[in-house]
């Protein structure tokens, strides 16, 4: 996965005996007690610093989402990112940096694939679309990897030794968001963080479950087709992406078809994909008059969370009547999941908080989620009721 | 020459990468790795074991069980009830079974996976509430009393009853438990530990070993974060890694994976408490009568000390006149639980701080007004249930100035009225105070040794029986050291806690580092001092000053010379030349003991602290009707820790613990399944605070000029007080929810108050509306 890339590590940074102003600022901050997460937080600090030059509040602790810290209660850190990030300076990457990203580009252009065979364990990394999907053909049984954020930790924590990977990762012509005039083109390849900055403005529903998707250094490996293609039950984007009826793009070597997400989720972390097959691309209708999108991410902890309930919900209606309604949840199944019955309730019917008080009704046994380690079920029913009150709530004025 | 102002020691260190912690170690290129092979059920009785395939895995160095332990198979620290390995019964999932050795991590994975035992389960208890039912004590039940509780209850005006659940809270100390034992000759062990307590720590490798104490070298540069947690529990993987050393005569490395770690070790003691609390109409509190029932788990660990301490301070801030305290720690088939920051004394006053806000309620009143009429007196009304007068009370000023600084009534206005326009999201606020004894209440733990070398060049070692694990120790008492010597920072080296420099000493813990260790350092310099002060009159008679006078040579700024007379000066370092020439040994020891600390457990009466640390924080939040989430707008905190050695870390400490508190009432939930499996056994379900998680408005200060008397440099102790200053943020989700019914219903309430528990009790409050 580092083909093609400069790895810096936190012994890199300083200057010789000159710290690095990130490194800087956390010794004169007091950013570090214990010092076991300070190499993690200051090469956090480094990616704001490269990114950013008097970085906001909001952009501080996004950087720092990711970066667990159990001594210091944070406060100082933030001291040290605004102190260290306020540019001007230029540190010792800054020089070589043209240099650098010249061979790294001169790397790139080399478009045969990488592969690292072992007798126990096959790599391959293909650089065009056409050399993955014939690997795709070549190893049916190859686990298909961008970020790698979810299937990783197979290997780091249950040491399971995957047989054959195919990574995705720098094919380029999967990394791409397009406009078109009914609907957004995403490439499947596209990172989350990409796709989060691109949804600002155009996608609203979609950019605020990508706010608080993972940590930025999840975001930025992530892709929306490994979201999609996981199928997990509490999918971040999923909800969204049903309710809003988006597709996928599926090709192999010789045929390409599309799919509704919606059909494309067959049951948990499953989905309707032949073996020779990859998601390719991702097709977002933009909102039409009289549709309002919401969605909603309900967890124990705000941020770097798993979902406890989450949701997608949209609604057409026309003159204050329910023309149609999808009312989507993650959290609640085995897989993301319409709620059938409280749609059927609402469609056709005035949106009144009458109606909605009585859908509440129907809503709250619908499902028979389960009891686990993030919630009991009775709180899931309660929080999927709660949330079409507030989708209410927060449709009045809107217009429609 | 105060250098209370200097940096953590470590701190280029951190930030460069070149700290070392155990698991950096690799001291041998025949090192091996160490693996625990644990019970997967939380009662059984072993039927057979059968590793013999496992050994045949090529790389496996040697396999263990209780059979070939040399020594005693026991690593309970206070009361033998933990066996080292199990013999023919396990009592909780995550005991260790067999030890594994190999040339890596994966193979020894390997190996375990061919290692075959056989378990008869048996019936587990795994509820408190059920070793509550069933009396199931771990130890004897304890009382505090003072007056006549159930008397005053009968005859008070108004009278409340209630139940609290404090849950579990998992260290999450960001480096695991570790351990490298190093076999030298004959029996001989080096043991580089993450370890709180080298001294026991090499007790317990001794004893396991069956070897005696002087065979034991046990050294902790530093941890990677403790929290109570390596008090301990640090000392199994020392031992673990000691018996694989020692049964391979090769140095052995043990780091748990973190979910290992969290299944394993024992975590804060949840509680189940009882009370009735009895009072007048203006809120005065009367009668308090509490029973504290605290999980143990399987054995007794540090069980007994930590009901105690959650004992001293069940009545917190209150003077409380008729007042009975009950304390019962129960056994059950889980993990021992361990020290962790506050010690019990969280558990103890979570009840009388939501009982005395359930008093407010109940009167319409609010609470920081119950709060304030019922502070211990100045003068009066000062005596703790257990006798001690509560001295240099802090309470009134402290809560006079955070109520002005935080303009708390003002947003106590605004908090209403917000609640008054807003349907679906409401806001709380709350100021709670926190009263700590400092001290170890077992009163010979209150000692603590030091050594203190100087070299010819002038250069000084500074060695301690305390142990550093990211609170800022080793620069405190960098800072004491180079403030009794009169010499720069820079001429001093702190080193690492060493069982052969400093031997028999205490945990560093009790919040009690720098006020033990701090004074022994201080101790060995006054030692030197006395043996330099004659070389010094020599010298600086050489130098031209008439008779100098021993009673005035003072040491300052890297020069010796006599008060009122700067003109004539020595510098240090040619001082110290001359001493070493005039043959003046310049090595001393240094030892302290705190004074009068003694406590009568049968009659409950005594003096077991030192003297108390205060704290007070405002917290503001804003609570998601619908949801149940809630977010931490604004707290405000105001700490007394006397005349600060190092404000920096001072500061630290108080934000870092309030924010570890603010977790443990919030999102940090432990559950098991109905098995006794630990469910949140990874960051991926167990959730500490993140970087979001602190509040809006964060504003921390430090009570200026109130000097601590008889502490090293007029300090007071701060590793855990703040912990519990927390209480202000789950009584600020408590008064929202209390919103919800117009403060007219009293909400159903638990600790940690997930977002769950938050929309369970705001349902409630509906359906009573």
């Amino acid at each position: 996965m580092l083909h093609g890339k400069q790895l810096i590590t936190v012994e890199h940074l300083a200057d010789g005996d000159k710290l690095h102003p990130v490194q800087q600022a956390m010794v004169d901050r007091n950013g570090s007690q214990c010092g076991y997460c300070t190499p993690g937080i200051v090469m956090s600090l480094f990616g704001l610093y490269k990114n950013h030059s008097n970085p906001s509040m909001d952009s501080i602790e996004d950087s720092l989402t990711g970066n667990l810290c159990r001594c210091t209660g944070y406060r100082p850190i933030i001291d040290a990112a605004g102190i260290a990030c306020q540019g001007g300076e230029q540190d010792k990457f800054a020089a070589s940096a043209p240099g650098i990203v010249s061979r790294l580009i001169e790397i790139t252009k080399d478009k045969t694939p990488v592969g690292i065979l072992t007798s126990q364990q096959k790599y391959l990394k293909p650089l065009t679309l056409t050399d993955a999907l014939r690997f795709r053909k070549d190893y049916p049984e190859a686990i298909v990897v961008s970020g790698a954020t979810d299937i990783a930790l197979r290997q780091t924590k249950k040491k399971e030794l995957l047989k054959e990977i195919i990574d995705l990762s720098d094919v380029q012509e999967l990394k791409y968001f397009r406009e078109e005039p009914d609907y957004f083109q995403v490439g499947s390849g596209y990172p989350i963080e990409s796709l989060r900055m691109a949804s600002d403005g155009k996608i609203p529903a979609l950019k605020k479950m990508l706010d608080i998707f993972g940590s930025l250094q999840i975001r930025n490996l992530a892709t929306l087709g490994g979201n999609i293609g996981s199928a997990s039950p509490i999918g971040d984007t999923l909800p969204f992406l049903i309710a809003c009826n988006a597709q996928v793009e599926l090709k192999s070597t010789n045929v390409v078809r599309r799919c509704s997400i919606e059909d494309f989720i067959i049951g948990y972390r499953s989905v309707d994909l032949f073996p020779d097959e990859l998601i390719t691309t991702v097709f977002i209708p933009k909102p039409t008059p009289g549709e309002f999108i919401r969605s909603y991410k309900v967890s124990r902890r705000k941020n770097l969370d798993i979902s406890t309930v989450s949701a997608g919900f949209y609604l057409l209606s026309e003159n204050g009547t329910t023309t149609d309604i999808r009312l989507v949840f993650g959290g609640m199944a085995a897989q993301p999941i319409r709620a059938l019955k409280t749609e059927k309730f609402l469609r056709g019917k005035p949106w009144t908080d009458k109606n909605v008080h009585d859908a509440m009704q129907i809503l709250i046994s619908e499902f028979t989620p389960l009891s686990d380690a993030r919630a009991n079920a009775g709180y899931r029913n309660l929080v999927a009721r709660n949330l079409l009150l507030k989708f209410f709530e927060e449709s009045k004025g809107q217009p429609s | 020459m105060i250098h209370d102002n200097l940096k953590h020691d470590s701190a280029h260190k951190h930030v460069t990468g070149k700290s070392v912690y155990v698991n950096d170690m690799d001291v041998s290129p025949l090192q091996l790795a160490g693996r625990v092979v644990y019970s997967p059920l939380a009662h059984a009785r072993i039927k057979s074991v059968d590793f013999a395939d496992a050994l045949r895995v090529q790389g496996v160095a040697s396999i263990l069980s209780a059979a070939d332990i040399p020594g005693a198979n026991q690593m309970g620290p206070v009361i033998h009830d933990e066996p080292c390995l199990a013999e023919a019964e396990v009592n909780f999932i995550g005991q260790a079974v067999l030890l594994i050795a190999a040339e890596t991590d994966e193979i020894a994975i390997e190996a375990e996976s061919l290692i075959r035992i056989e378990y008869e389960e048996m019936e587990a208890v795994l509820s408190l509430r059920e070793a509550i039912d069933k009396n199931l004590l771990i130890a004897p039940v304890r009382f505090i009393i003072s007056g006549n509780a159930d008397e005053a209850l009968f005859n008070a005006p108004y009278r409340l009853e209630g139940e609290l659940e404090t849950g579990a809270q998992e260290h999450w100390y960001l480096e695991t438990q570790s351990a490298l034992a190093v076999p030298g000759e004959g029996n001989e062990m080096l043991v580089h530990a993450s370890s709180q307590n080298p001294a026991e720590t090499q007790a317990i490798v001794a004893e396991v070993l069956g070897i005696s104490k002087n065979e034991v070298d046990v050294e902790v540069r530093r941890m990677g974060g403790a929290f109570g947690g390596k008090e301990t529990q640090a000392n199994h993987v020392a031992a673990w890694a000691a018996l694989l050393a020692n049964a391979t005569k090769r140095p052995v490395k043990i780091h748990l994976f973190r979910d290992d770690d969290q299944k394993i070790t024992g975590k804060r003691h949840r509680f189940l408490s009882k009370y009735a609390i009895g009072f007048d109409k203006s809120g005065k509190i009367l009668a308090y009568k509490v029973e504290l029932n605290s999980d143990a788990g399987s054995s007794t660990d540090l069980s007994r000390a930590i009901l105690e301490r959650a004992m001293f301070h069940a009545e917190n801030a209150c003077y409380i006149p008729d007042i009975s305290i009950t304390g019962k720690a129960f056994r059950t088939n889980l993990p021992s639980n361990t020290a962790f920051r506050g010690f019990g004394g969280p558990q103890g006053m979570a009840v009388i701080e939501q009982a005395i806000d359930k008093v407010a309620r109940f009167l319409r009143k609010d609470p920081a007004e119950i709060r304030k009429i019922n502070f211990y007196g100045i003068g009066s009304e000062n005596r703790t249930p257990y006798g001690k007068v509560v001295e240099n009370n802090r309470l009134h000023v402290m809560f006079d100035r955070l109520m002005a600084s935080s303009d708390y009534m003002k947003r106590r206005a605004e908090t209403d009225a917000f609640n008054g326009l807003n349907r679906f999201i409401k806001k709380g606020l709350a100021i709670t105070p926190v009263k700590f004894g400092i001290s170890f209440t077992t009163a010979f733990l209150n000692q603590a040794g030091a050594l203190v070398n100087i070299y010819k060049d002038g250069t000084v070692l500074v060695n301690h029986g305390g142990t550093e694990m990211g609170q800022g120790l080793y620069t405190k008492i960098h800072g004491v050291a180079s403030a009794e010597l009169g010499i720069g920072p820079e001429f001093i080296k702190v080193t690492p806690t060493n069982t052969s420099k400093v031997p028999n000493t205490s945990a560093t813990a009790a919040s009690s580092g720098s006020d033990l260790n701090g004074m022994a350092v201080k101790a060995a310099i006054d030692t030197l001092k006395s043996r330099l002060v004659p070389v010094a009159c020599t010298e600086l008679q050489k130098a031209g000053l008439n008779r100098p006078d021993p009673d005035k040579i003072v040491f300052i700024e890297n020069k010796v010379f006599q008060a009122g007379e700067p003109g004539v000066k020595i510098p240090f370092d040619q001082l110290i030349q001359s001493a070493y020439l005039a043959q003046v040994s310049l090595s001393a020891t240094g030892f302290y003991k705190t004074p009068g600390i003694h406590f009568d457990r049968d009659a409950g009466k005594g003096n077991p602290f030192y003297y108390y640390a205060y704290g007070m924080a405002v917290s503001e939040v804003s609570v998601d009707v619908l949801t149940g989430e809630y977010k931490l707008l604004r707290t405000d905190i105001l700490h007394d820790v006397g005349d600060s050695l190092n404000e920096d870390i001072d500061i630290g400490q108080i934000e870092g613990g309030f924010i570890q508190g603010v977790g443990w009432c919030s999102t940090e939930e432990i559950k098991w399944d109905n098995k006794g499996r630990l469910l949140t056994h990874s960051p991926d379900t167990y959730k500490i605070p993140t970087v979001n998680d602190i509040p809006g408005d964060f504003r921390v200060e430090l009570l200026k000029d109130y000097p601590n008397e008889g502490t090293i440099r007029k300090s007071k102790a701060v590793g855990e007080p703040p912990f519990m200053l927390a209480f202000s943020v789950w009584l600020a989700i408590k008064d929202a929810i209390s919103a919800v019914g117009n403060h007219e219903v009293e909400p159903e309430f638990s600790l940690p108050a997930t977002a769950e528990v938050v929309l369970m009790s705001i349902e409630k409050v509906k359906s009573k509306e």
